[in-house]
């Protein structure tokens, strides 16, 4: 790992991952290429990957068509803020999980765990009925904030991580005299950053394409997010296919960035240097 | 201390079952009771909101214009419109209905599965007694209405009602040196014309007719005797069409059902790209491709219709239909004004409105019909004029209780038969064995 | 030393354990309350839901039926059938999505060239919009003009699969877009889980004289321990809630083959509207789950005693 040298493996690790990209990146290729076509073309065969005549008009008139704009803002605001409420309501609770000893944790841990499994369709109904009238929260951005925040996945995946925090790190500090929550803060956080990248990525990717939540509690158009904005483009018979994949695109990109940004903490020895210390 | 949790928890929810039926209940219940009562006639001059449950608000014109000619007549009556998308509008109507008062006044039914769902859960308002009082003369919806009694009751009036056609682009007819389909075609006569028009290969290969995935493009040939309806129970009398259609498609006559299904191939697509040359498709595809033609977007320049393919011995113009119905819910708190906004759209004044937009109505005389033949984009000639006039429409879905499931397992045959999962024979004991038991057979 | 860290160590040992208690709660509480609120009731409402006949009415209440839903699984075709497609197509994902996303976390944790780029790629087709990538896909494996195809055949093979609209094959095809569209995801995981490896384990292993292999066996997947824990069980819970991947792949066919249950549940609730036996189906997902669930459980407590 350490010299560059030239080394046969190396070079199939490179073929591989080239090979990898190249699988991973095809249906990006063709949803470029599809979103600057007609959209009687798009699904048409033989598969023509470089369009004849790129209609770039596709890209404008995206934001006619539907307000778009206005979807992306309000997709971005409930994205942010579910974001930063299970980053912190979760990496706060599964701290109790992974490293405190109490009453009711195995219990406690296995029902959250387990309610995971139970299909959202099983449980939409009671739970709309019970957001609408007993919290009068439909057509609410708020609704579908309380519906995503406080997930069990998010506790889940923060306390697999802590678990993997030395214990003698938190003896450690709990002689030195902080108290459960100083070690939460000061200790825990900054060790688990690649766990919070994670959860970050994952809350951000679910919030922003989650369609049947919005779909049942908005119906405002002015309240409507970018995936019920995507399904605009397909109306009861006829599908603009053309844009659909133009504002694909568009709505893929912040994701993306997202992920650049965050898969800079997957570093080797953060979790481990505080050890050092 | 484990039995004690265990305990505790279904304590739990008898709590919240409780409080949760108590809302199924009580609230609307009440209300359901109390609107037919006809208090609401008394504030008739009160400024009152209609909330409208539909999809494509902004795709379809004719929903801001009827609510705008409403508006004019019934200055007090406002129309709020509650988008709910068309690809899981019932999903989201039911869930908005479920908790009882939704607020939702008036409903765009979308399909008859949907229809009867709601009429089985009680949502919708009996209109039976409205439509006598009223005098509303249901005739004028051909034979439709009859087709949506439920136990000899009616809970939603047609405004829309696409009938199938067969579009065909005269450009390829004419390249192909082959006359123009008329009026009076049967299936067998379809199939022999498509047969004709077939050829080419590669880019330029031309399918003579295109069935698109619907179980209802091939099935519904079998009910236009009159003789068989979805209903039956026993199948086998679809066995020549699904014959027929998988002959084309081994002969490379239409396009191949594995195809089209999985590379999401579009009618429209098909068609505008001059690949099929006729294809039977519902009223709604009139609008699309006028509009595509006048845009520059279609290569097919040049279309006709011409009526559905019957059965021989089968009269003319005997064809399928989609219908759109309007309901009024059951807990709706403005019951007189509801009812009036449906009896203006699904009367002749709001069918005008549809039928300019290129739309059919439900109520197809030479007035509406004329509205459409003589949009800008018609097709010119007098047989695409005639293949509007029907004698008899059969809905594309019979109405039974259990039409959802019913619709379901003939969905699953037909994918099975058409991707020669299974043979035909096999596909349709599949059917019977599936939907008998449905029907309480 | 804080002020609070001294009177704990003066008061009774029961207080303490209640005060210990206390400040776990208060960890717990801020999620709790809302996953409680939010989710937990209804999914309680659910269960009760799966003892009764509700057609989802807003003006007829829910009816109790006892345990006839949970009577009429037994009787269910569709429901059997559905069942043992959920099961195979579990059992075919999970091992391979996991040693996939593994592999691929361990290359992309070396310090390669351009390796920000690959991990961006390699995680592209899980936020990838569903309906552009199932269509793409299809459209690669469609049965006759499909590239996949079209390359089978000029290498010789005569009759090519015909992928989705095929029944032999509709099942692996499900499968194998799965497994492409999730690794990503659990790469990550995976990548996030490697950090924590104290990297002195490999270079005091290195000084043993220890090869790559042994590396990988000995230290490798048992500090990967609690996350493989994590991934198993995400991948099974997604594997058996698997929906909007056969609506758009195969949508369920050829005919029923490729039905699974909450695609079925889906069906049962919102075209049937048949609420409380789609509930009771879910409960027996739920079971399954919480089977899988105990054993890893037990087994992670074991390896870390």
């Amino acid at each position: 790992m350490t010299a560059a040298k030239f080394r046969p493996s190396k070079v199939i690790l490179y073929f591989v991952l080239v090979l990898i990209a190249l699988v991973c990146l095809i249906p990006f290729a063709w949803m470029i290429s599809a979103s600057l076509k007609l959209n009687k073309d798009v699904f048409a065969f033989p598969i023509q990957w470089i369009p004849q005549n790129p209609r770039f008009q596709n890209y404008g008139d995206i934001w006619e068509q539907i307000p778009l704009g206005k979807f992306i803002f309000n997709t971005t605001k409930i994205t942010v803020i579910v974001t930063f409420l299970q980053l912190l309501t979760s990496s706060f609770a599964a701290y109790a999980f992974a490293k405190l000893r109490f009453k009711g944790k195995n219990v406690l841990f296995i029902s959250y765990v387990c309610t995971i499994a139970v299909p959202w369709q099983a449980y939409m109904v009671p739970q709309f009925i019970m957001m609408r009238n007993t919290f009068h929260l439909n057509d609410t951005h708020l609704a579908i904030i309380c519906l995503q925040a406080f997930s069990a996945f998010g506790v889940f995946l923060m306390r697999q991580f802590y678990m993997d925090v030395p214990d003698e790190l938190c003896e450690a500090a709990r002689i030195d005299g902080m108290n459960e929550y100083q070690i939460w803060a000061k200790i825990m956080l900054p060790l688990s950053k690649p766990a919070l990248a994670t959860l970050t990525i994952f809350t951000f990717v679910a919030t922003w394409n989650d369609f049947l939540g919005p779909l049942i509690y908005l119906t405002t158009t002015e309240k409507k997010t970018i995936q019920i904005g995507l399904r605009m483009f397909i109306s009861q018979y006829s599908s603009e296919y053309g844009l659909i994949f133009a504002a694909s695109v568009v709505v893929l990109i912040p994701v993306l960035i997202v992920f650049l940004l965050l898969q800079k903490y997957f570093v080797q020895g953060i979790a481990t240097s505080g050890l050092k210390g | 201390m484990t039995k004690s949790r265990i305990v505790s928890a279904l304590l739990a929810s008898a709590l919240c079952l409780s409080v949760f039926s108590g809302c199924g209940n009580g609230g609307p219940a009440a209300s359901a009771n109390a609107a037919p009562s006809g208090t609401a006639s008394q504030k008739t001059a009160e400024k009152v909101t209609l909330t409208w449950a539909m999809w494509d608000k902004d795709k379809v014109e004719y929903y801001q214009q009827l609510a705008d000619a409403y508006n004019k007549e019934h200055s007090n009556v406002e129309i709020s419109f509650k988008d709910l998308g068309s690809s899981d509008y019932q999903t989201a109507l039911g869930t908005q209905l479920a908790g009882g008062d939704s607020g939702i006044d008036i409903v765009s039914v979308k399909d008859i599965p949907g229809y009867a769902s709601m009429t089985k859960a009680g949502e919708l308002l009996d209109l039976t007694q409205y439509i006598s009082d009223s005098k509303i003369d249901t005739s004028k919806y051909g034979n439709v209405v009859d087709q949506i009694k439920v136990d000899g009751k009616v809970y939603e009036l047609p405004y829309r009602n696409d009938i199938w056609v067969v579009y065909y682009n005269k450009d390829l007819f004419d390249k192909a040196k082959v006359a123009y389909p008329t009026n009076d075609m049967t299936f067998d006569q379809y199939d022999a014309l498509a047969r004709k028009l077939a050829g080419g290969s590669g880019n330029d290969k031309v399918y003579g007719n295109y069935y698109h995935k619907w179980r209802s493009t091939v099935q519904l040939f079998g009910i236009l005797d009159g003789k068989h309806t979805v209903l039956d129970g026993d199948y086998s009398f679809l066995k020549p069409y699904y014959n027929t259609v998988l002959k084309e498609q081994q002969d490379g006559i239409c396009m191949d059902y594995a195809t089209l299904k999985t590379s999401n191939t579009t009618y429209q697509g098909v068609f505008e790209n001059n690949q099929a040359a006729m294809l039977n498709m519902g009223g709604w595809f009139l609008s699309t491709i006028m509009q595509d033609i006048k845009a520059g977007k279609s290569k097919c320049t040049k279309f006709g219709m011409v009526k559905y393919p019957h059965p021989a011995g089968v009269e003319a113009g005997t064809t399928l239909g989609t219908i759109t119905g309007l309901a009024v819910t059951a807990t709706t708190k403005h019951k007189d004004e509801a009812c009036d906004f449906l009896k203006f759209v699904t009367g002749e004044e709001g069918q005008k409105i549809i039928a300019k937009t290129a739309s059919f109505p439900a109520i197809q005389d030479s007035a509406t019909l004329g509205e459409i033949t003589a949009l800008d984009g018609f097709p010119t000639d007098q047989n695409s004029k005639d293949a509007l006039k029907t004698v008899k429409t059969y809905l594309e879905m019979a109405l039974n209780s259990q039409s959802a499931a019913i619709d379901k397992a003939l969905n699953d045959a037909h994918d099975a038969i058409m991707s020669k999962s299974v043979s035909v024979d096999d596909g349709i004991s599949q059917m019977n064995t599936n939907v008998k038991p449905l029907l309480g057979k | 030393m804080t002020a609070a860290a001294v009177p704990v160590k003066k008061v009774s040992l029961k207080k303490r354990k209640i005060l210990d208690n206390l400040t776990a709660y208060s960890f717990i509480a801020p999620n709790f309350i809302g996953f409680a609120v939010f989710t937990l009731v209804p999914i309680v409402m659910a269960v009760g839901l799966s003892f009764m006949e509700w057609n989802g009415s807003g003006v007829q209440s829910p009816k109790y039926i006892g345990l006839g839903n949970y009577a009429h699984l037994f009787r269910d075709g569709q429901f059997i059938e559905a069942f043992f497609n959920t099961i195979i197509y579990t059992a075919a994902t999970v091992p391979f999505t996991m040693f996939l996303a593994l592999l691929l976390a361990i290359v992309l944790n070396q310090k390669i060239f351009a390796r920000s780029f690959f991990r961006t790629v390699s995680f592209f087709p899980y936020v990838a919009s569903l309906v552009a990538v199932a269509a793409v896909w299809n459209a690669l494996f469609s049965p006759t003009a499909g590239p996949v195809n079209q390359i089978l055949m000029s290498l010789g093979v005569k009759n090519p699969p015909g992928w989705a609209a095929d029944v032999h094959w509709a099942m692996v095809t499900l499968i194998l877009f799965s497994i492409w569209k999730n690794v990503g995801y659990y790469m990550v995981m995976y990548l996030a889980g490697l950090q924590s490896i104290n990297p002195e384990l490999y270079e005091a292993a290195s000084l043993d004289g220890a090869n790559t292999v042994q590396k990988f066996f000995q230290i490798t997947i048992p500090q990967l321990g609690h996350t493989t824990f994590l991934v198993m069980i995400m991948v099974t819970i997604q594997c058996f809630k698997v929906y909007d991947i056969v609506l758009m792949i195969t949508n369920g066919g050829p005919g029923t083959k490729t039905q699974v249950l909450v695609f079925y549940i889906y069906n049962v609730a919102f075209n049937n509207w048949d609420l409380g036996y789609a509930s009771a189906i879910s409960m027996v997902l739920f079971v399954l789950v919480l089977v899988v669930t105990l054993v890893m459980f037990r087994r992670e407590r074991t390896m870390s005693n």
